[in-house]
């Protein structure tokens, strides 16, 4: 069965501003997918139809096989939310969050447990929720998602204002929920992440969704890749790389030359084709392309997207 | 059921909150200083049933305040700080939310205001040496009922607006319009079919318009509750000339008030529910 399910899902603000544009994916149940994209990319308002926070302009969503508008009780009762922009009640302790999500969601859930594996200790969860930390409440907000053990835990940002303790602990939180069965789906703007835990991921960028593939399935597209970048004497002209074989793509920035090479080899005759030329090499550094480029190539298009035209 | 637990938690709040205490100390303070008024004037009738229809015309002034500032932030203010996310995220169906935020914030009201009432009748008994049981009563249960219209008031708002500064704004105009210039309608009214203000005796429509606000109705009401003990007391129709049509009826009063406890708070529901909330 699918997890989740989009179809043509747009949402759409005013007459031409799209948070969310023509977006069809599908996300199978014990997977764990990474929904990734830069910050205003329409993460969250993906999140917010499926949650039936908002209503989309155009297109349809199913969460667990019902649909996100019709059927968002049963939903709700399978799903566990840690929304985006949420806050907490100042007043409240953080042991009576839990136990008012308990009671909403009816389940039987033992609030020290769920407290326990969130790592909130009896003593913070017995302060009020307005003294909390942004990772306290992070964590009690997650606690609160697992109450009533949701099929599906939906994640918008779960990493934001956490330590590196925070994030592991979320990581060990969401490779248990998937190992259970459970399905998990995880929006970030930082690709490492979700790579470590994701089998699967798309990318959105600007409402659309630009790829979907697994991880091991962005290396292959990186290919065994690299990036020389030549600093020259002056802001380079009249230099073309297209019939060097192995050069994939190539951004002039200033006086420095970035190219995309697939082969090792392409390297060196990047070189050679400057050195033709009356521009002097004043320096020159080559990396190995990892997946973080990928991703700012898909999401940054104008910049450097793979195999487009390096600009004069 | 998710409603009772909404409404459960609305309560507990306004409790720590120290909101409902609140309630009791003003209303108990005011109320009763309104009950010692014809003492201190002696001008006026200083009977205890005149000072219980003092009470309740301060009363109708005072109620809607007190509700509308217990509840105009329910749902306006969650939605604005981003709690109502976690709230939807476990309860889905906004109706509950709406359902739930009015039955716990009518329940602050009602106590507070029963509570503070009952030690303003102390007072009085105190001062007067007697209190009639029956329509201090009745004013108590009509003022209590006055409290739960303004909270399905303050509820619709809040469920219609998507900030603090909204609900606050449309709360107000509201308060004002009912509390306050609701009165020019049949006043205007009159005078444009008469040529001036009402006498001693009044046309039945007149009585009507001047009971088809919330207020309105429930000072209707009072009269009636009161003219039902003593029959000296004037009742909402005394001032009619002739026979007593059915629309200014006690159970017309009551029905308007039920209305406009439960329009807005529709009205409220429907505009929530097709609402984006991001």
């Amino acid at each position: 069965m699918t997890a989740i399910e989009t179809t043509g899902l747009t949402k759409r603000y005013g007459h031409d501003v799209y948070a969310v544009n023509d977006l069809s994916l599908t996300v199978e149940e014990g997977e764990v997918f990474g929904f990734l994209g830069p910050n205003g990319s329409g993460k969250s308002t993906t999140i917010d139809v499926l949650m039936d926070y908002v209503r989309p302009t155009a297109g349809s969503a199913t969460v667990l096989g019902y649909d996100a508008q019709t059927d968002a009780d049963e939903i709700h009762q399978r799903v566990g939310i840690l929304p985006d922009g949420y806050s907490l009640y100042d007043r409240l302790s953080g042991r009576k969050h839990v136990e008012y999500a308990i009671r909403l969601k009816d389940a039987e859930d033992d609030p020290d447990a769920i407290l326990q594996r969130v790592g909130l200790a009896a003593d913070a969860a017995a302060r009020p929720a307005g003294t909390y930390s942004k990772g306290m409440s992070q964590r009690l907000a997650l606690g609160m998602a697992l109450v009533g053990d949701p099929d599906l835990l939906i994640l918008d940002e779960p990493s934001s204002g956490l330590d590196p303790d925070g994030i592991r602990d979320i990581r060990e939180l969401t490779l248990e929920h998937a190992e259970s069965g459970g399905t998990v789906f995880f929006s970030s703007h930082i690709l490492s992440q979700v790579e470590a835990i994701c089998d699967r991921v798309g990318i959105l960028d600007d409402g659309r969704l630009v790829t979907v593939d697994t991880i091991d399935g962005l290396r292959d597209a990186l290919g065994a890749g690299s990036t020389i970048t030549v600093t020259v004497d002056a802001p380079p002209s009249g230099l073309a790389f297209d019939d060097v074989a192995g050069v994939s793509s190539v951004v002039v920035d200033g006086d420095e030359i970035h190219a995309t090479c697939t082969e090792p080899t392409a390297k060196l005759a990047v070189l050679d084709r400057i050195r033709e030329t009356e521009h002097r090499i004043l320096d020159f550094d080559t990396r190995q392309s990892s997946l973080e480029d990928l991703f700012s190539a898909y999401t940054h298009p104008t910049d450097d997207r793979p195999r487009t035209e390096g600009r004069p | 059921m998710s409603w009772r637990v909404i409404a459960r938690k609305e309560f507990e709040d306004a409790v720590q909150s120290r909101l409902l205490w609140g309630v009791v100390a003003f209303v108990a303070v005011m109320v009763s200083v309104t009950f010692l008024i014809p003492l201190l004037v002696p001008a006026l009738d200083s009977g205890v049933l005149a000072a219980l229809g003092g009470a309740s015309e301060f009363a109708s002034m005072l109620v809607p305040i007190v509700a509308l500032v217990a509840a105009y932030l329910a749902i306006a203010g969650e939605r604005e700080s981003g709690s109502l996310r976690l709230l939807l995220g476990l309860e889905p169906s906004r109706r509950a939310v709406v359902a739930g935020k009015f039955v716990g914030r009518s329940a602050v009201v009602v106590v507070g205001l029963t509570v503070g009432f009952l030690l303003a009748g102390v007072v009085a008994w105190a001062v007067y040496g007697t209190v009639p049981a029956g329509a201090f009563l009745g004013v108590l249960l009509l003022t209590d009922a006055l409290g739960v219209a303004f909270v399905g008031i303050a509820i619709g708002i809040s469920a219609t607006s998507a900030t603090r500064s909204r609900a606050m704004t449309i709360g107000i105009a509201a308060y004002l319009a009912f509390a306050l210039l609701w009165d020019l309608i049949p006043q205007g009214a009159h005078l444009a079919v008469f040529g001036g203000p009402p006498g001693a005796s009044a046309p039945a429509w007149f009585v009507f318009l001047q009971g088809a606000s919330p207020t309105g109705a429930y000072s209707a009401l009072v009269m009636n509750a009161i003219h039902a003990t003593d029959p000296s007391y004037p009742a909402a129709t005394t001032v009619l000339d002739g026979p007593v049509p059915f629309f200014v009826e006690w159970w017309a009063f009551a029905a308007i008030l039920v209305a406009w406890t439960v329009v807005p708070l529709a009205l409220g529901s429907i505009a929530f529910e097709r609402a984006d909330l991001n």
